[in-house]
Order: structure tokens, then C-alpha cells, then sequence
């Protein structure tokens, strides 16, 4: 075939995304990337991460169909229809798969990791009590919680930020260009949303939400439509931050002589922002969007911790941050009811879920850290 | 321009943020309901007439002939009240009234928080009381957590952004790194549990079952020592609060449990309250630092690159006087514009870090509130509050930018 034809095995190459002069901006961002150390770390537990939620997601078992255990008395028994593990408070176990606790514990059932990683046991990671406690109390393994809960914790948190971002860019990109009149206005809107703390605002919007749609919205069914709820909760009071960043950079950009070239080749003004503006002041976005990511479990988890589960479609959805709270208020109740001396911690189900938060959220901040630096020249070293 | 007109030009500019933020509360306000907002505004009706906020509640009930259901004259006085029976804008405008006189409603009778259904019932006090006043036994609890905070803050950011600066890429840069990354991945609640946690195992194992201090000599258990605003009223306070003490929340007269303890001669129970928002300040400040430290190292790089910076060198002065007066006082500019920037994201972090250390600031008294059944008169009555909070540090901050940079005012 001769060259220049539009078809071929070559065409890829030669013609559309490789032949884009971007593709080179691209490479070289990545070489920069691969050079940075942290950033691939960061870049490497993500990638387990998001392989870990890939395969949650694709397996057969729903976080809703997840076992809840319940625990109770050697010689006892749970309700009909839950699974329930023995637990004994003092001397040798009565029975194999038995679990000592503190008397009156029942729900401080431990991890089981025993030498060989292959027989984990029935609970690994150990227990993450979801009632208030007691016997009866209900729980699933924080290991099964973190397992199930990883793709829907990947999905929140990026449609969150994703959206948030597209009407960042939407906004910003429209007050930056157009300028005047009505720049103003709609960055004076930004300010206002700006001002009320991201916290409460979620808490506000949620509460009115749950409060006017009696827990449920009408045109979905329960579980997503809370998730939704969640997700718009958040979005209102995230896009303004993308708003603003998008804004700064493009007042940068429309100066740029090749925007001036657009214009004076007679480029409308739609063109010049979907070919010139947009793909020249996004890069930034990119960095504040991977930080961001890593902030949404945390939140949720804070607001989770707080008492306010009403955003969770279920007291059982094991959202990462949701599994850190509930653990962390485990222990600090815990530590109310407990006689001194004799504090028993249930360490597992904080340590676990908070290192999966923990781990997520560097992971991210490495890599965006790395990003930041591989996009602007200044900070190349 | 001179800084008085420059202020004053600052404060009105704060008024369309003010009517903006109350103009997204009145929205959500608004798709309530009738008789949600009847109740976050006059408290829930009397249990002897839960059908004071009904509007066709049975005629048996309004002492009126017939059986079916009548209209009710006191509903419709309610809701006039409220201006809910006017067009939107009219009741945009009842709403702003309100809101910038403080009528912010009253605590709900049937909410979590008004009938003592949380925190052990230690807040049932606030049930029918006015929003305001309620905020204001609260606030002050908030404001002296916020200024240790504050302070913290800013002794540890910038002395050590401008070490990360003068030492880039030496261990003290890669260590203030790994602080900062470690403060944006560690979640309020997760470091305020594990300090707690750290706290109480560490001082049991050290003093055993009862810590006995000057000002509870009694002993108290170490839980109790690290959480709460005040020492436990069954061991310290021998099961009364002190006088000027109510309900162990409200203090008299100032309002601030420090000063108020001085003020009533108890040094020992003033220094109690002091050390009892160090770990919690703590916890707020490695969030916080971990947002401002960036930026005040990437500012001091920036301004170590600067001509002048060369000239005084140049002309030998010593480099410690090089950074402090030099690059420092320069770079302050950046390091208060970020504060400005991120008081909002630190005043967020209030209600999880009052939660975990049971200090009885705004933040806890939203953490009640936002537990189900709501108590929207607190919740919306909280958001203004922060709103209000937030724009005032901004006035502040500018002004402050003004005085170190005048430029801002000239320009």
C-alpha cells in the first residue's frame, strides 16, 4: 500500500491520536512520571487497588448478599437464618472455630491469622460489629467489608470528583473565557459556595434530602438511590473548588498568541474552547482530581463516624471510609463502657480498614504529587 | 487608599456572600415542607396539641360542631407568622429578616437532640430554647479549641516550611514531605481515636485505675482525664457541677470555661480546661499544617530566588536574617492567603474532633443535631454560624494582607 493512503496497518500511527501533537506531551509527561519514584509507588498500590475492586465487582457476591454473621454463647444459638460463631470468655475453647472474648463482649470477636496465610479461618481480619453489641450482635469479617465494599468506595469517590470536575470545567471554563459581566457573577456564586464548610454543607443537603424524600428518592430503587443521594450530596458542594482552579488557568490561556491565531483565522468561539482552551487548562484539574479522590472515604468516613449514617443506603454498606468509622467508634465506645484495667481494644477493626484508608488516600497523593511536578516544568528537578 | 475605607470596603462586600449563603438555606429550608418548617422555626407543638401544626386536624379537637375535619385558625396564625403563605420571594424575605435578627428557630421537642435522646441525655436542656442562645452556650467552647489550634498551626507550618525551604531536598524537606502527605491521608476521626486510644492505655499503664490531680483529688479514671470539656461531675465535682456551672455545659458569666474557672478563683480547674483541647488542637493542627506547609515551602522557594534575596546576601548579611526578616516576612503574604483559603476545610474538621474528644463546642452540638429525627432549627442555625465564622476570617486575613502588603489597598 502506498504511503500516504488513509488505511493500512500503519494508519494509527500515522494519522489520528499518535500523529497528535499532544501524544508527544503526553509521552513525555509519563517519562517524567516513571522517573519519580513515589509517584509509581503511589501509581502501583493503586493498580492493586483498583485490580482488588475490579474483581469485587465482578464476582458473584454483592455487598448486600454479604454474610452477617452474629455471635453467640458456646451452646447458644442466633436467629434463624444467620450464621453464627461460638464464642467462650474464659478457659480452653469448647469446640474448634471458637473464639474467647471479654465477658459481656460478644461482639469482640478477634482476627484469625494463623501461620499459613491459606487458612485464614472464618473471620479474617477479625469482626466488625455493626449493632451496638452484645450477644446477637451483628457482624461481618473486615476483611469481607473491604473486600466488598472496594469498588463501590472507587465508584463514589470517582463519580463524585468526576462530576465535580466536568462542572468545574463548565463553569470555569465559561467565566474565564467570556470574562466581564459574566465572570463575576459566576464567580461570586463560586464564593458563596466556597464559604460554607464542605462538612456541614454535605450534612445539610443530606438531611434535607433524606428528610423530604422520606429516606428514598422516587424514581430509583432503595440501594441507589441513596448512593446517588450520597453522591449529589457531595457534588453540590464539590464543584466550586474546580470552578476556580479552571478559571485561573484559563485567564492564562485565552492570552496565549496560538488563541489569538484561532481568533484571527475566524475560529468561532466554540471551536476555540473545545480545541484551544479546554485541552490547554485541564492539567491541573488532573492533580486536584487525583488528590480529591483520596479525600471522599475520609469524608465519608467523618461523617459516618459523627452518627450521621443516613447518608449510607444501608447501616451495613461497607464503604471504606464508613468501615474505618464504624470501627473507630467501636473502640472509642468501648473505651466508655470499659472498667479500667481491663480495656479490652478491638485494635482489628480499626487498624485494618484504617490502613486500607490510609493506604489509598498516600497512594493518591504520591501519585498526584508526582503528576504536579512531571506537568509543570518548574518543578521538574 | 487608606486602610480605614479599605476595611470598611471589605465588610460590605461580605453582605451578598451573607444573602447568598442564607438564599441556598432558604431553598433547602423550603422543600421541607410546611410543617417541618412550622417546627425548626417554633419548636414542635405542645404534647397535650399535636395539632396546633395540623391544618385540617378534626373538629372535635378545635372544640367546633361537626365531625369531619376543620380548618384550623391556629395553623394558618403559624404559618402567616412564617409568611409561608405568601409568594416565594415574599418569603425569601421573611426568611432573610429572620435570619439576619438571629431568630433562627428553636430546638425541636421531638428531635434526637430536644428530647435527650443523645449524649446520655446530658443536652435534653436545649429542648424549646432558641437556636441562638443554644449556639451561644456552645460557641465559646468552640472559639478557645480554634485559637490553640490557630496558634499551633502557625507555629508549626511556617517554621518549619521555611526549614523545608532552606533545606530542600535535605531530610528535614523529605520528612516535613511525608508529614504533609501523612496529614492529607489520615482521616480526623482514625488519629483522634488512635490518640485517644495511645492516651488512655498509656496513662492507666502508668498511674493505674484513678489519676488523683489538684483538681480532683477523688481520682479520676483516664478515659474520663482525656475526653470532656470538664472533669466528670460524679467524681470530680463530688455529683454537683459548681454553681456558676449549669447543666455542666453552660458557664457563667463569660461563657468561656478558662476564663470563666479564673474568673471564679479555680486556677487548678482553669489549667484542667486548658489541657483538656491540647490533644484535640493537636489532631486538628496535622490536618491543617499538612495544607499549609506546601505552600509556605513552595512560597519560600519561590522568594529565596528573588533578586533582593541576592543583594542582601551580596552585601553580607548573615543568612539566618536573610530568612527570618528577608524571605520570611515575604512569604508571609502567601501563608495568610492560604489560611484564608482553608479556614473553611479547618472549621469542617470541628464536629468529628469535638465528637472523638466529647468537648462540648458548635461541632458536637451538629453532631446531635444531624442524628435522626433531625433538629433542622441547629443544623441550618450551625451553618450560618460557620458561614458566618468562615467570612469573618477572611475579612481578617485580608486586612492582614493589606497591612504586610500595600499594594492591595494601593492597587
Amino acid at each position: 500500500m502506498a504511503a500516504g493512503t488513509k488505511s493500512g496497518p500503519g494508519a494509527l500511527f500515522r494519522r489520528g491520536f499518535f500523529r497528535n501533537p499532544r501524544f508527544d506531551q503526553y509521552r513525555r509527561t509519563w517519562y517524567f512520571l516513571r522517573r519519580n519514584t513515589l509517584a509509581m509507588v503511589g501509581l502501583g498500590i493503586l493498580a492493586v487497588i483498583i485490580l482488588i475492586a475490579i474483581f469485587a465487582a465482578t464476582s458473584s457476591t454483592p455487598w448486600y448478599q454479604m454474610t452477617l454473621y452474629c455471635s453467640h454463647p458456646y451452646g447458644g444459638s442466633c436467629s434463624a437464618g444467620t450464621p453464627g460463631v461460638c464464642v467462650y470468655t474464659s478457659g480452653p475453647p469448647p469446640a474448634p472455630n471458637c473464639y474467647l472474648v471479654p465477658a459481656g463482649h460478644e461482639e469482640l470477636i478477634g482476627p484469625t491469622i494463623s501461620l499459613s496465610p491459606l487458612s485464614l479461618g472464618p473471620l479474617p481480619l477479625g469482626a466488625l460489629s455493626l449493632d451496638s453489641g452484645g450477644a446477637g450482635n451483628h457482624f461481618y469479617s473486615v476483611f469481607q467489608g473491604l473486600l466488598r465494599g472496594s469498588d463501590w468506595s472507587l465508584l463514589i469517590a470517582g463519580s463524585i470528583v468526576g462530576g465535580g470536575a466536568l462542572i468545574g470545567l463548565f463553569v470555569g471554563v465559561t467565566a474565564g473565557y467570556y470574562g466581564g459581566l459574566m465572570d463575576e457573577a459566576l464567580m461570586r456564586f463560586v464564593d458563596i459556595f466556597l464559604s460554607i464548610p464542605q462538612l456541614l454543607f454535605v450534612i445539610v443537603v443530606g438531611a434535607v434530602v433524606f428528610a423530604a424524600t422520606g429516606g428514598s428518592l422516587p424514581f430509583l430503587p432503595a440501594a441507589p438511590a441513596h448512593i446517588f443521594l450520597l453522591i449529589i450530596a457531595f457534588l453540590v458542594t464539590w464543584w466550586p473548588f474546580y470552578a476556580r482552579l479552571v478559571r485561573g488557568q484559563v485567564l492564562v490561556t485565552r492570552e496565549q498568541k496560538f488563541v489569538e491565531a484561532a481568533k484571527a483565522s475566524g475560529a468561532k468561539n466554540g471551536r476555540i474552547i473545545t480545541r484551544h482552551i479546554i485541552p490547554n487548562s485541564v492539567y491541573p484539574i488532573f492533580v486536584q482530581m487525583s488528590l480529591d479522590v483520596g479525600t471522599i472515604p475520609l469524608l465519608i468516613g467523618a461523617l459516618v463516624f459523627i452518627g450521621f449514617v443516613q447518608i449510607l443506603p444501608s447501616q451495613y454498606f461497607p464503604e471504606w471510609g464508613a468501615v474505618a468509622a464504624l470501627g473507630s467508634s467501636n473502640v472509642v465506645n468501648n473505651f466508655v463502657t470499659c472498667q479500667l484495667g481491663t480495656c479490652f481494644v478491638p485494635w482489628w477493626q480499626i487498624l485494618f480498614p484504617g490502613l486500607a484508608l490510609f493506604l489509598f488516600a498516600i497512594s493518591v497523593n504520591f501519585f498526584a504529587d508526582g503528576l504536579r511536578d512531571a506537568l509543570d516544568p518548574r518543578l521538574r528537578r | 487608599m487608606r486602610m480605614s475605607v479599605y476595611i470598611i470596603r471589605r465588610v460590605l462586600l461580605l453582605f451578598p456572600i451573607i444573602i447568598g449563603v442564607m438564599t441556598i438555606t432558604f431553598v433547602l429550608v423550603s422543600s421541607l415542607g410546611v410543617t417541618q418548617q412550622l417546627i425548626s422555626h417554633f419548636g414542635a407543638p405542645p404534647r397535650q396539641a399535636p395539632w396546633l401544626y395540623d391544618p385540617t386536624t378534626s373538629c372535635a379537637n378545635l372544640h367546633l360542631p361537626g365531625n369531619g375535619s376543620c380548618a384550623n385558625p391556629y395553623y394558618h396564625h403559624f404559618v402567616s407568622v412564617l409568611g409561608l403563605d405568601k409568594p416565594i420571594i415574599v418569603q425569601w424575605a421573611y426568611y432573610m429578616y429572620n435570619s439576619f435578627t438571629f431568630q433562627w428557630g428553636r430546638v425541636n421537642n421531638n428531635s434526637a437532640l430536644g428530647s435527650g435522646a443523645t449524649g446520655n441525655g446530658q443536652y435534653a436542656f436545649t429542648k424549646y430554647q432558641p437556636v441562638t442562645q443554644v449556639i451561644s452556650y456552645f460557641l465559646p467552647y468552640t472559639l478557645e479549641l480554634a485559637a490553640l489550634a490557630l496558634v499551633l498551626i502557625l507555629a508549626i507550618a511556617i517554621p518549619l516550611g521555611n526549614l523545608a525551604a532552606v533545606n530542600r531536598n535535605r531530610p528535614i524537606d523529605q520528612a516535613s514531605r511525608v508529614l504533609s502527605f501523612s496529614g492529607y491521608a489520615m482521616p480526623g476521626f482514625l488519629l483522634g481515636t488512635l490518640v485517644v486510644m495511645a492516651f488512655t492505655i498509656g496513662l492507666s499503664n502508668i498511674s493505674g485505675v484513678l489519676i488523683r490531680t489538684p483538681w480532683c483529688p477523688s481520682g479520676e479514671g483516664p478515659f474520663f482525664e482525656i475526653t470532656g470539656s470538664w472533669p466528670s461531675v460524679s467524681n470530680c465535682f463530688g455529683g454537683l457541677y459548681p454553681t456558676w456551672l449549669s447543666q455542666g455545659v453552660i458557664s457563667s458569666p463569660t461563657g468561656f470555661p478558662t476564663i470563666d474557672a479564673m474568673i471564679h478563683g479555680q486556677y487548678w480547674l482553669a489549667l484542667d480546661t486548658v489541657l483538656r483541647i491540647i490533644l484535640p488542637a493537636l489532631v486538628i493542627t496535622f490536618g491543617a499544617v499538612a495544607v499549609l506547609l506546601r505552600f509556605v515551602r513552595n512560597s519560600m522557594l519561590e522568594v529565596m530566588n528573588l533578586d533582593f534575596i541576592r543583594t542582601a546576601r551580596a552585601k553580607g548579611v548573615p543568612e539566618r536574617t536573610v530568612v527570618r526578616r528577608h524571605a520570611g516576612r515575604n512569604s508571609l503574604n502567601v501563608t495568610i492567603t492560604v489560611l484564608g483559603l482553608t479556614f473553611a476545610f479547618f472549621i469542617g474538621g470541628f464536629p468529628v474532633v469535638e465528637d472523638v474528644f466529647n468537648l462540648h463546642g458548635v461541632g458536637l452540638l451538629l453532631v446531635n443535631a444531624a442524628i435522626y429525627p433531625f433538629d433542622f432549627g441547629v443544623i441550618f442555625g450551625s451553618v450560618i454560624l460557620f458561614t458566618y465564622l468562615v467570612v469573618i476570617a477572611n475579612i481578617i486575613v485580608d486586612v492582614l494582607y493589606a497591612y504586610l502588603d500595600p499594594r492591595v489597598r494601593l492597587g
